[in-house]
């Protein structure tokens, strides 16, 4: 198993520009519980919230609609908003799931999204957003088996949340969940392969 | 302080009265993540002391006018159960003395987290004493700090407190109930062991210069053992998932 790194741990001595490392007076120390990436030399942290990111992807739920502006639950502390214009209009119901994008972050907090996408009927899980990259895998490798394995249609948010469609979708469930549980232990992906193929 | 009249004796033959050497910490056993709804969370025994610390958030700012739109703002709650003390603190609810120590530990939070990571949003921390015999404050951060590791949220060190105290001429690390009523002079601290940047300092009595330089060294000392508790209960929320599936 890769070492455990704790906030504060010095990473170097010198100044690096990596994710979840800060750099005071010149020395470079993590922010965040986790452990170091092989690849790079950043740090993978094991939990942690969603920080939204132009151009990501995101599943949430209508909450509110006035005025062809539309808000969504992301389940975070965000407030995200669909703005239609005079020559876009939608028609989402309070409660619909939809896929957007994100295409703009106002102070920090306000989240713009476009493209809107309903997702009709299926099931929403949500799992925390740290796992979301090990859910996806490399070039989508995970997601890939699952939803294969399940015959399930899958669409994941950055945001934690997942939205599954047809197939086996309690089998999909579980998996999506186990890789939440287990995303730091080594030799997921034959695991995962085994649970969905074996039934 | 309790009064001076009925003190008793705190050493005895060189030792303190639970058998302890001046410079010996109570021990300590911190468990990570143990409450499922909370963000992060932390149960904490040092001694007698019984805590559990949890953390939510970054939720939505409330009330909405306290809201900065530059950084997060830290909600701190300290609250001593009623059951948690024989006599003194036998109230339930807010009062002055848990509001103090809400403040300060909200105080030592801010120095620590990244606030300007969540603009506009609330970071919610909880401490509820089940327990208590001297030094809440201490293991409260403690714990707090081990929790706000376990909840991701991004933070400069894993804190700690303890506190000082001196009976007579001796300088006694980690007071206990006793101690602390009837000791000459008490100082409980929070520290960051990666520069010994001091985040909290509350003194009640009298220190010399000399002293006072010799309870930051025994802080500083006792601040690997607890730090290494810490890492400990961090470390084991992952290893205990690891070597369950590894058995199978």
């Amino acid at each position: 198993m890769q070492e455990i790194v704790y906030p504060g741990d010095l990473i170097a001595d010198t100044q690096i520009r990596a994710p979840n490392v800060y750099v005071e007076n010149g020395k470079s120390y993590s922010m965040v519980l986790g452990f170091k990436d092989s690849s790079g030399s950043g740090i993978i942290p094991f939990e942690g919230g969603w920080v939204p990111k132009i151009e990501e992807t995101v599943i949430g739920i209508i909450s509110s609609e006035r005025n062809n502006v539309y808000e969504v639950d992301l389940g975070s502390h965000h407030r995200a908003l669909i703005i239609g214009g005079k020559y876009e209009r939608f028609s989402f119901q309070i409660g619909d799931v939809v896929e957007a994008t994100v295409k703009d972050i106002e102070d920090g907090r306000t989240i713009i999204l476009s493209y809107p996408n309903a997702l009709k009927e299926g099931t929403v899980i949500s799992i925390k957003p740290s796992k979301i990259p090990r859910l996806i895998g490399k070039n989508n490798t995970m997601i890939n088996q699952i939803s294969q394995g399940t015959s399930s249609k899958i669409s994941v948010g950055m945001n934690g949340m997942v939205w599954i469609r047809d197939g086996n979708v309690a089998l999909a469930t579980a998996a999506i969940l186990r890789v939440e549980e287990e995303a730091h232990v080594p030799g997921l992906t034959g695991r995962i392969k085994e649970m969905v193929e074996k039934r | 302080m309790a009064s001076k009249a009925n003190k008793p004796e705190l050493i005895v033959n060189g030792r303190r009265l639970d058998g302890r050497d001046f410079n010996q910490l109570r021990p300590i056993k911190i468990e990570a993540n143990v409450l499922k709804n909370a963000t992060g969370s932390a149960y904490l025994e040092w001694g007698n002391n019984k805590v559990l610390a949890a953390v939510y958030g970054p939720v939505e700012a409330q009330p909405k006018h306290m809201a900065d739109p530059s950084k997060a703002i830290i909600k701190c709650r300290y609250s001593m159960a009623p059951f948690s003390s024989l006599s003194e603190h036998n109230r339930s609810g807010p009062n002055r003395r848990a509001t103090e120590i809400s403040k300060v530990t909200k105080e030592v939070f801010e120095k620590v987290l990244m606030l300007n990571e969540f603009p506009g949003s609330q970071i919610n921390i909880f401490i509820e004493i089940l327990q208590s015999d001297g030094g809440t404050r201490a293991a409260g951060i403690t714990a707090a700090s081990v929790a706000l590791a376990s909840s991701g949220l991004h933070m400069k060190d894993l804190v700690y407190a303890v506190s000082v105290g001196k009976i007579g001429e001796h300088l006694v690390l980690d007071l206990d109930m006793i101690e602390d009523n009837y000791s000459d002079s008490d100082m409980p601290m929070a520290i960051s062991p990666r520069n010994g940047e001091i985040l909290l300092l509350q003194m009640d009595g009298e220190y010399t210069k000399e002293e006072l330089e010799g309870a930051f060294k025994m802080a500083a000392e006792a601040g690997k053992e607890i730090g290494a508790v810490q890492r400990n209960a961090l470390k084991r929320v992952y290893e205990n998932v690891v070597s369950k599936y590894n058995g199978e």
